[in-house]
């Protein structure tokens, strides 16, 4: 990406974080005792101040982005724009999926799904090895993790291991 | 306790198999974890920390210590056979390995940087050695207005070296502090950003935090894109690095370990810059200075050399004074947490033991290194072939388990996933993640010690004065910004562009 669209693009989302914390998050969600008298100390003090620092920062990288130059379009670090946004959503559901499937299937089976779901959405060129280790893997790590961690793994509502 | 009698302790505790079994299983580990491109020492070290869980601390932690300094080494062989630095440190490699490699000299290369390191290494632990104890020791007269100052300068450090724009390193040590601010509040108890969940009373669980930082990113970035990171690999070659060719590099190589100590020793700098300092200082005195970036086996040296004696040296401040060196040692330091351990001066005091027995199993580690990594070079091809479509799955599941582990929540693991989309979009963005990490560790100890200063002196800030140390970091994190703005600007100019 060219530096000056990074830098505004930057900039602008740090102005906007730090205006959501300042008269929004911190407000709502950072509570301070009645009794506490000097502002030093109060609960409220240090996010206030980071959040000011942080629009601080937003402006100075708006400023920054203003002072360079117009650059040509960076090409794209990949050939396969919208395949790669497409496979980038399919991670964000495993991902999803994943944290909903923990608790009911249990983080082995999970594991096993999330492992393969992955594999195949990066077109892997090598099914078997995927499909073999997407099993063996979250085996072995329940095996370490339970037997020898003494870790109690979450074994969900259905199939239970030993 | 005597020196002997701290020695005897610290090797009563690793004088045995296990010890040095994890050591080298650690050295083994970060050598595979630095040699895969895509992966790092830090990737890696964060993926071990979940098995030290059940190890003892000492155990633990030199499994630790061992991927670490394996994956400073292991960077360097993607790096001189593919032309792809395995971790950011061993870019300087790159430079003069790589030209080697395509004059069928990889083998050479390779040796050279296996003997560099190790020597890099070994002096890096013997400046850790000697200068902990005495840190510690003059450490341990500080209160919290010196804490706050020391902190401080640690933060403008950080924010200043940590990528090539220091507003972008600025915003990621601001974005750590405010996400160190969630939780109850350290002095009223009162919600701050808990959002009524009970989950983040606590405030965020810091091995999550770090694995979706470090780890998931590389994922998501294999997702983008997948046929990233795949290179032709060089023959090693039939020829092997000569003591005669060491000993005429070697003058480099230990003023390569001494800038890797120095920088080493100033927390928040890390690998990359000192080998690259170390890289320039050498061309500047060879007498070979033409050749170097056509393939210098001097190059190779020096700039691991540079990166290896930051390996040692990082930890001088957080065994002494309990800040991390960089963003590796930070999350060793969540292993020391993680067992009930507080890096600091008091460590010296309480703990004299797992100190010398860490020592003890420092200086072994440069051994280790030097027969594991003769035989990981050898190896590499093996590593390298390692399909991406079922390496970086296997790194997501480890992932969950070990963030699981932790505290058997599975709601951290949540947290892991969102931080890993902070994290892919810190890599988008160019925003440096290491000061964010560094920033969100030192958040709650920045603001603990302000606040107790301000407790102490009925709020006047003039506490933060009070003597020459606060004076002296003062002075410190001034001039740090003002040479952090000065090279910025320099470099800014030179490139027509503004900082």
């Amino acid at each position: 990406m060219p530096e000056r669209r990074l830098h505004l693009q930057l900039g602008i989302g740090a102005v906007l974080v730090a205006a959501l914390l300042l008269f929004w998050a911190i407000p709502t969600w950072v509570s301070s005792p009645s009794n506490v008298r000097n502002i030093v100390l109060s609960p409220l003090f240090w996010p206030n101040t980071l959040a000011a620092l942080t629009a601080l920062i937003g402006l100075s990288l708006i400023a920054t982005a203003l002072r360079l130059p117009r650059a040509e379009k960076a090409a794209s670090d990949v050939h396969d724009r919208p395949q790669a946004v497409a496979r980038l959503v399919g991670a964000a559901v495993v991902m999803v999926v994943t944290f909903w499937a923990l608790p009911r299937l249990g983080l082995v089976w999970t594991a096993m799904l999330a492992f393969a779901a992955l594999a195949f959405l990066v077109k892997t060129r090598h099914p078997g090895w995927a499909l073999g280790s997407a099993v063996l893997v979250p085996l072995l790590l329940y095996l370490f993790f339970a037997k020898v961690a003494g870790v109690a793994i979450p074994q969900g509502e259905f199939i239970r291991l030993p | 306790m005597g020196l002997m009698d701290s020695l005897m302790a610290g090797l009563s505790l690793v004088g045995n198999v296990e010890a040095f079994l994890a050591l080298g299983l650690g050295v083994l580990i970060g050598v595979i974890g630095g040699a895969i491109p895509g992966m790092s020492a830090t990737m890696a070290v964060a993926l071990t920390l979940p098995f030290t869980f059940a190890m003892q601390p000492i155990t633990g932690i030199l499994l630790l210590l061992g991927v670490y300094k394996g994956g400073i080494f292991g960077g360097s062989i993607p790096a001189i056979l593919i032309k792809t630095p395995g971790t950011p440190a061993s870019s300087a490699t790159v430079l003069d390995g790589y030209p080697l490699a395509e004059k069928g000299l990889a083998g050479k290369a390779l040796g050279m940087a296996l003997w560099a390191s190790c020597t890099a290494d070994l002096i890096s632990n013997l400046a850790l050695i000697l200068f902990a104890g005495w840190l510690a020791s003059f450490a341990l007269s500080f209160g919290p207005p010196e804490f706050f100052t020391l902190i401080l300068f640690s933060l403008t450090i950080i924010a200043g070296v940590s990528g090539d724009s220091l507003l972008r390193g600025a915003l990621s040590a601001l974005l750590g502090l405010l996400l160190a601010t969630i939780g109850l509040d350290l002095v009223y108890g009162t919600n701050r950003f808990t959002f009524s969940d009970p989950n983040l009373m606590g405030g965020l669980n810091f091995i999550a935090v770090l694995i979706g930082l470090f780890a998931i990113p590389e994922i998501l970035s294999m997702v983008w894109n997948p046929r990233a990171h795949e290179g032709q690999t060089r023959s090693l070659g039939d020829n092997w690095v000569t003591i005669k060719e060491y000993l005429a590099s070697f003058k480099s190589i230990v003023r390569g370990s001494l800038i890797g100590v120095f920088l080493g020793s100033i927390p928040g700098i890390g690998a990359a810059p000192s080998a690259f300092l170390s890289y320039s200082e050498a061309r500047r005195k060879s007498p070979n200075r033409a050749n170097f970036g056509k393939g210098e086996l001097e190059g190779v040296a020096a700039s691991e050399a540079g990166n290896n004696g930051v390996a040692g040296a990082t930890l001088i401040p957080l065994l002494a004074l309990g800040v991390p060196g960089d963003v590796i040692t930070a999350i060793i330091m969540g292993a020391f947490m993680i067992h009930g351990l507080q890096p600091g001066p008091m460590m010296f005091i309480i703990n004299v033991d797992i100190i010398y027995g860490l020592f003890i199993g420092l200086i072994v580690s440069s051994v280790f290194l030097f027969f594991i990594g003769s035989v990981a070079i050898r190896a590499f091809k093996f590593v390298a072939d390692i399909p991406r479509g079922v390496l970086f799955p296997a790194v997501m599941i480890l992932c969950v388990y070990g963030v699981f582990a932790v505290n058997n929540n599975l709601f951290d693991v949540g947290v892991m996933f969102a931080m890993g989309w902070v994290g892919f979009f810190f890599l988008r963005f160019q925003i440096p993640a290491a000061p964010f990490l560094i920033a969100f560790i030192l958040g709650p100890l920045l603001e603990d010690n302000f606040r107790q200063a301000m407790l102490m002196s009925g709020s006047s800030p003039l506490i933060l004065f009070r003597g020459p140390i606060t004076w002296v970091f003062w002075s410190l994190t001034a001039i740090t910004v003002i040479a952090i703005a000065r090279a910025g600007w320099k470099a800014a100019r030179r490139r027509g562009t503004p900082a």
